[in-house]
């Protein structure tokens, strides 16, 4: 059982990793340039096919641009607006739930019922709105996910600190002289971290999920940008005659979001407290 | 009394039921063809009012012609226009004067007369009653009646395209109209070849044939028309046999259609055309070099070639081969990227140029493709492109195109049948902000032209015009693109580059 456990984490962190690394050097692993058009090569199906070219292994697309350039360039977007989302969400919100946990009173009042007001929009409909009003650009789609994510955090933050201060170890800290803040940085937040990893994974899982919904409904990024959503948005046409074009974007969504999903949830099966009694 | 069945009847009967379960399906595979009783037309594009006259389309002038005429038509082969309705017509001053054709009866048997044309212009012209066309009218000073067979247009100014305004005005009995008043839309008494049967909203829209039609007899019995917007969903009707026509094939579905047994793909070029505009009071495109060089740095034949899979006609010179004022003699500027490169060194930009292309994704076949190659070829000429798309509103309107306030943009101009359409929309100084072009030159001759009945001096000058802009180059001509029908085999039809689908036009192989 112990080794089940970490094997999650163990593949999950491997599929991360294998990302990561695409993604940081993707200029050396790509085998051309991802936007160089070769209009007479376009439509080529993949390598092991029998109208398939040996200089693309996955076959090109309908601008005869490389499949697997683009895949490979594709991962940086995913994993740049997850990662930064995950962070900047993840600060907002932690900061957020924690103060208005911790102080309650106005500053819980006046954050409730913001985030409140967040929750009752379906999250993916405040995101094309924003980016609607923001338009493209990778800066505003971390910004359009950003803003629809953050709730999340700062409501299982909030009532991590709710339950935790009212803890003896609080009221120790808070008997020795320690000063608000202190106390909050010091002993309550570390203290929300185990939950607030396991939240973080699944969200990253979410939001590049999103993302390609939103590069899928042409509000992503812009166009000279390979990301999978964008990739399977402009294939979709060509299912037919093409279905390579949607099968190899679909695919690393899949696995990327199916190990980050592994991770998290190899993440929750160790910090979750009563799983920890059990052991 | 019995009520039981019988033993015989019940084997007669059985035996009937057997005989049917058994054909049925023959019966089923035959309907895949056409047949002269009636013909099943699925398209995009059907009327969706039962008002004749609210909408501007022309697929939509396509339906309602089955029952109604116009005056008169343009003939897109001798590309002037014939009489319909009119038998002749003169123009003089700021007058134009019909004589109608004598004996055309309408559907109720009322004889066609001048009155009716005035009843009918003035519901064209009624925009509260729910009329898109009253724009064409707003030159008229009156409509009048001298006597049965003559109409009289009494204009502003001289104005020399009225024909053009007149096309696809259809006429409607002023007798029907006398006796249904505000009914009169549920029951279009027109002369048409066809009659009026029955519409829904969303479903289908039925004629059936007029056999005392004043210009021959149809050779379709009844035509039925309904709206599929889907692409996939016209072309599985097709497939299985539920309808006999269909509209807008996907270009990348053409080769696998073509194998059908049972179906015939038809290709015509259309009369949408696609071009890439210069708002010319934007930097750089005030400088002609720079338009110049970007009209050297586009291929548009291999976007034609590989994007639309060769389903798609270049345009040579200003406007389609098709058009009005089309000069056969002009080339489009040859595909060079060097000289692009040399041209912009020329005008100032050594290292290249930095410019933006708008588009809004979506709103014309494979836009986001063709822009994307067009980037990369501009690429190759020296300029560097950033590709912006936009939603169709913001796009158009005034914070867009509408408001010249896009330097430079992919757009696609439809029903163009008249070079002057284009150049007074797009060229013509102070008309839109679109292209904020201005040159004296040109609008002189689009004025001229304007005035001129004589139609082939008139094209003449249109012709004179198109060689100003191709040296000028004001934007980029690309292509046309082909309006692809889907058909079944044994039916023939004549095909036309409006995208109307005409009944009258369809026999049975």
């Amino acid at each position: 059982m112990f080794s089940l456990r970490y094997l999650k984490v163990w593949v999950g962190g491997a599929i991360v990793m294998l990302l990561c690394i695409c993604g940081v050097a993707a200029p050396l692993l790509a085998p051309r340039d991802p936007q160089a058009q070769t209009l007479e090569d376009r439509l080529r199906p993949p390598r092991w096919n029998e109208n398939g070219s040996p200089a693309y292994l996955l076959g090109t697309d309908n601008l005869g641009r490389d499949m697997l350039s683009r895949i490979i360039y594709g991962s940086r977007i995913s994993l740049i607006v997850g990662a930064a989302t995950v962070i900047f969400a993840g600060l907002v919100g932690c900061t957020l739930g924690a103060v208005a946990g911790y102080f309650g009173r106005g500053a819980d009042e006046v954050v409730s019922k913001v985030s409140e007001i967040f929750l009752a929009f379906p999250f993916l409909l405040i995101a094309i709105a924003i980016m609607a009003f923001l338009g493209q650009g990778v800066g505003n789609l971390i910004m359009a996910l950003m803003l629809s994510r953050w709730v999340q955090y700062c409501r299982v933050v909030r009532g991590e600190v709710l339950s935790l201060k009212e803890r003896d170890f609080i009221t120790a800290a808070k008997a020795l002289g320690g000063k608000d803040w202190y106390v909050l940085l010091r002993h309550v937040v570390p203290n929300t971290f185990a939950s607030v990893t396991v939240i973080a994974t699944f969200g990253m899982a979410i939001v590049i999920i999103t993302e390609a919904s939103l590069s899928f409904l042409g509000l992503g990024v812009p166009v000279h940008i390979p990301t999978w959503g964008s990739m399977l948005s402009e294939g979709r046409s060509y299912i037919n005659r093409a279905p390579w074009l949607t099968i190899f974007p679909g695919l690393a969504i899949f696995i990327t979001v199916f190990g980050i999903n592994l991770l998290g949830d190899g993440l929750r099966d160790i910090f979750d407290p009563k799983l920890r009694r059990q052991r | 009394m019995r009520t039981l069945i019988d033993r015989r009847s019940f084997l007669k009967t059985s035996a009937a039921l057997a005989v049917s379960a058994a054909t049925g399906q023959y019966v089923t595979r035959n309907a895949y063809g056409a047949s002269r009783d009636r013909v099943t037309i699925y398209h995009s594009s059907v009327a969706d009012s039962i008002n004749p006259y609210n909408h501007s389309s022309s697929p939509i002038y396509g339906n309602w012609q089955h029952v109604m005429e116009p005056l008169v038509e343009l003939d897109y082969k001798k590309q002037d226009y014939v009489g319909i309705l009119a038998d002749s017509w003169q123009f003089q001053g700021n007058k134009w004067t019909f004589k109608l054709k004598k004996g055309i009866k309408f559907h109720n048997g009322a004889p066609l007369t001048s009155k009716d044309v005035a009843f009918s212009i003035e519901k064209m012209r009624d925009e509260k009653g729910g009329s898109l066309q009253a724009p064409n009218f707003k030159d008229v000073t009156e409509v009048q009646t001298p006597d049965d067979l003559t109409v009289v247009f009494v204009t502003k100014q001289p104005l020399a395209i009225f024909l053009d305004r007149l096309e696809n005005r259809f006429i409607l009995s002023k007798v029907a109209g006398d006796k249904f008043g505000d009914k009169l839309y549920d029951n279009p008494i027109g002369t048409g070849p066809y009659k009026f049967v029955s519409y829904q909203r969303g479903g289908n829209m039925v004629f059936t044939r007029n056999d005392e039609y004043w210009g021959g007899k149809a050779a379709i019995k009844e035509i039925v028309f309904r709206k599929v917007t889907e692409d996939a969903a016209r072309l599985a009707a097709l497939e299985s046999g539920q309808t006999d026509f269909i509209n807008n094939v996907p270009d990348h579905e053409v080769a696998r259609l073509q194998k059908h047994p049972r179906i015939r793909v038809d290709k015509i070029e259309g009369l949408r055309m696609f071009f890439l505009a210069f708002n010319t009071s934007f930097k750089p495109w005030d400088n002609k070099l720079v338009r110049q060089a970007a009209n050297y740095s586009i291929d548009a034949p291999a976007i034609v070639k590989n994007i639309f899979d060769g389903i798609g006609y270049p345009i040579n010179g200003p406007v389609g081969a098709n058009v009005i004022g089309a000069d056969p003699k002009l080339k489009r500027y040859p595909y060079d990227p060097q000289k692009s490169k040399e041209l912009l060194t020329k005008a100032g930009f050594p290292n290249g140029c930095d410019i933006q292309l708008y588009y809004s994704a979506g709103r014309y076949p494979k836009d986001r493709e063709v822009c994307q190659v067009v980037a990369a070829q501009m690429v190759k000429g020296g300029f560097r492109v950033e590709l912006i798309s936009q939603e169709w509103a913001l796009f158009w309107d005034k914070q867009g195109v509408n408001g010249g306030k896009l330097p430079f943009y992919y757009i696609g101009r439809g029903s163009l049948t008249d070079a002057d359409t284009l150049y007074d929309q797009y060229l013509r100084t102070g008309t839109t902000k679109r292209t904020t072009y201005s040159n004296p030159e040109l609008d002189k001759l689009i004025e001229e032209q304007q005035k001129t009945a004589d139609q082939k001096k008139r094209i003449a000058i249109l012709q004179k015009a198109g060689q100003i802009i191709m040296e000028e180059a004001p934007f980029i001509p690309l292509y046309n693109l082909a309006d692809i029908y889907g058909v079944a085999r044994n039916l023939v039809w004549k095909m036309r580059p409006d995208e109307k689908v005409l009944g009258w036009d369809m026999s049975i192989k």
